[in-house]
């Protein structure tokens, strides 16, 4: 079983890391970026809420404040994509850190209320402190750098191509990290934490430091996952802070069921096609999108992750 | 080490301006059994939730050998080695026995986040260990059959027995169990009853509060009497049974009825 998976792992990325050479639709890379982008968004939440139990609606703001970061320090400081990138995500996961450690004090839901708080804060400074975001114009004129991917020679970071091959380079590196942590104690003493607190403390584990660890290196690779994408969007402005990404986000960590990595994963991957493919229809795809998404609540309550584990108790229960 | 191994001095604590404990001192020596009863609202479930840093005291400070807790975090008590049981019993449903038992015991190994992410030797080692204690400690209370099975299929008695094993799991000095037989049928009490006994045996000291007056005589070797928050009486069992001042409180007698007999 753990070998087939290896080898069903190693073919995906076999698969998609090879689209550049036997397609050259701009098309398909714009929706493998997106898919790339939102599956490390929905894996950052799902750290925070599907392990460990806090919703937050701060992954947004860490998301725009790695783009305005990498960004603002790209064209008024003239620093390189990849070192602006990873400013911001140091200063996601420290400002996340800053917020985490102050209102899980009182409690979770004081959290949930400061991260909501806190999103809607960077949307304000984003649209309102011109002088540093030139405000509700945004930054335009952002370009990935124009270094061809090693070893091709050919495509280049600034080209559709190669940055998807750069964001799935990312989303990849993310998910080795997260599994890797999830999958280990301290992903049990998440998990620990989110079933039932009070015990997980009378047994020695300090919450407050897991969350904050989790916190921190959700905001981390969100932080970067912004500060990359404003160079494929060439322009950051206030919408990066939309609603809609939040909105996203939690449809895929509740379908993909919050606590399931792979189930995360999968839904990531489905609900960054799914409006695509509804595009033959304008009119009823909005409509259509929230069919998909009733039918999948109900058919799953618990998310791809919550039916694949039913099914896997079915399958061992003796007859 | 001179002295008791748990010491509370003047523990003190009000709802509202109701008062729920007042000025309680007790001892736990190294190794002993120590029973708490009282009333319904006798104080406790505050006295056991204050002493393991669940709710703040008003007053009184409390030492686990000689180190004091006043202050600390619950998961800070469990460093020093102070366990304890929840009377709405606790247990993480959908993680298997042996999981529920290697979470309560990770804390407590030395093993760091950076040993635990590296999965080197040490790690390894420390978890084989971790599981074989799990294993034990589940043959002990006689949960071994369901060890790979989740907590929640286990029933009120069994969940009951799974908490224990995990309170030990933490290498405890100190044992507090909130209510360990309350709403359990007389086989599984006698079942609790021996598993207690052997992890005594294995050294820890116990707290017990029980309302199961018959079960904690027959176990402790004192027992402390609570009523409206006061300690009313202290002493072996024996003397307990016949206090005057126990049987007021618990009989509603006046206490020189009762001490005339």
């Amino acid at each position: 079983m753990k070998a087939f998976r290896a080898a069903a792992v190693t073919f995906a990325i076999a698969v998609l890391a090879s689209l550049p050479l036997w397609s050259a639709s701009p098309y398909l890379f714009e929706l493998g970026i997106t898919a790339a982008v939102f599956t490390v968004l929905s894996t950052g939440l799902n750290l925070v809420y599907g392990y460990t139990g806090l919703l937050s609606f701060a992954q947004v703001a860490f998301f725009g404040i790695g783009g305005y970061a990498a960004a603002i320090l790209g064209v008024n400081g003239g620093w390189p994509v990849f070192a602006g990138a990873l400013a911001g995500g140091v200063l996601a996961a420290t400002l996340g850190l800053l917020i985490g450690y102050t209102s899980l004090r009182l409690s979770r839901h004081a959290f949930a209320i400061v991260s909501l708080s806190f999103s809607l804060l960077c949307l304000i400074l984003a649209r309102d402190w011109v002088s540093l975001t030139r405000g509700p114009m945004g930054i335009p004129g952002l370009l990935g750098p124009a270094v061809p991917l090693p070893g091709t020679g050919r495509i280049r970071f600034d080209q559709p191509a190669g940055f998807y091959e750069l964001m799935l380079l990312y989303a990849l590196i993310v998910l080795a990290i997260v599994h890797r942590l999830v999958r280990s104690r301290i992903g049990r003493a998440f998990v620990a934490i989110k079933l039932n607190q009070p015990l997980a403390e009378s047994q020695g584990i300090d919450p407050l430091r897991y969350r904050l660890l989790a916190i921190g290196v959700s905001a981390f690779t969100t932080g970067i996952a912004g500060g990359l994408y404003v160079f494929h969007l060439t322009i950051v402005d206030p919408s990066i802070f939309d609603f809609y990404y939040t909105e996203t986000m939690l449809i895929m960590v509740i379908i993909g069921g919050p606590g399931s990595f792979w189930g995360v994963v999968a839904a990531s991957l489905a609900f960054s096609a799914i409006p695509d493919l509804l595009r033959f229809t304008t009119d009823l795809r909005m409509v259509l999108y929230g069919l998909v998404l009733i039918v999948a609540m109900l058919a799953m309550p618990g998310g791809i992750g919550g039916w694949v584990t039913a099914r896997r108790r079915l399958a061992v229960k003796p007859a | 080490m001179n002295g008791p191994l748990f010491e509370v001095r003047g523990l003190s604590k009000h709802y509202f301006g109701v008062t729920a404990v007042s000025e309680l001192s007790f001892t736990i020596p190294a190794g002993g059994i120590v029973g708490l009863i009282g009333p319904n609202g006798s104080g406790k479930s505050t006295t056991i939730d204050c002493i393991s840093g669940f709710q703040p005291a008003d007053a009184g400070r409390w030492f686990l050998g000689g180190d004091e807790l006043t202050e600390a975090k619950p998961h800070t008590h469990s460093a020093a080695g102070l366990a304890r049981t929840f009377q709405t019993v606790r247990a993480y449903d959908r993680l298997s026995l042996l999981d529920n038992l290697a979470v309560a015991a990770q804390a407590h190994d030395g093993v760091g986040w950076w040993a635990a992410l590296r999965r080197g030797p040490r790690l390894r080692e420390s978890e084989a260990a971790i599981a074989a204690r799990a294993r034990e400690l589940l043959n002990i209370v006689g949960l071994s059959e369901y060890a790979e099975a989740p907590a929640g299929i286990l029933s009120y008695g069994q969940r009951k027995l799974l908490a224990i094993a995990a309170a030990m799991m933490t290498r405890p000095r100190l044992v507090v169990l909130d209510e360990p037989v309350a709403g359990v049928n007389p086989t599984m009490i006698r079942r609790i009853e021996a598993a207690i006994r052997e992890l005594n045996a294995g050294g820890a000291a116990l707290l017990i509060v029980e309302h199961n007056v018959g079960f904690i005589m027959n176990l402790c070797r004192t027992v402390i009497v609570l009523e409206q928050g006061r300690k009313i009486a202290e002493g072996a069992p024996s003397l307990i049974r016949e206090d005057p001042r126990v049987l007021a409180a618990y009989l509603g007698v006046e206490p020189q009825a009762a001490a005339d007999g």
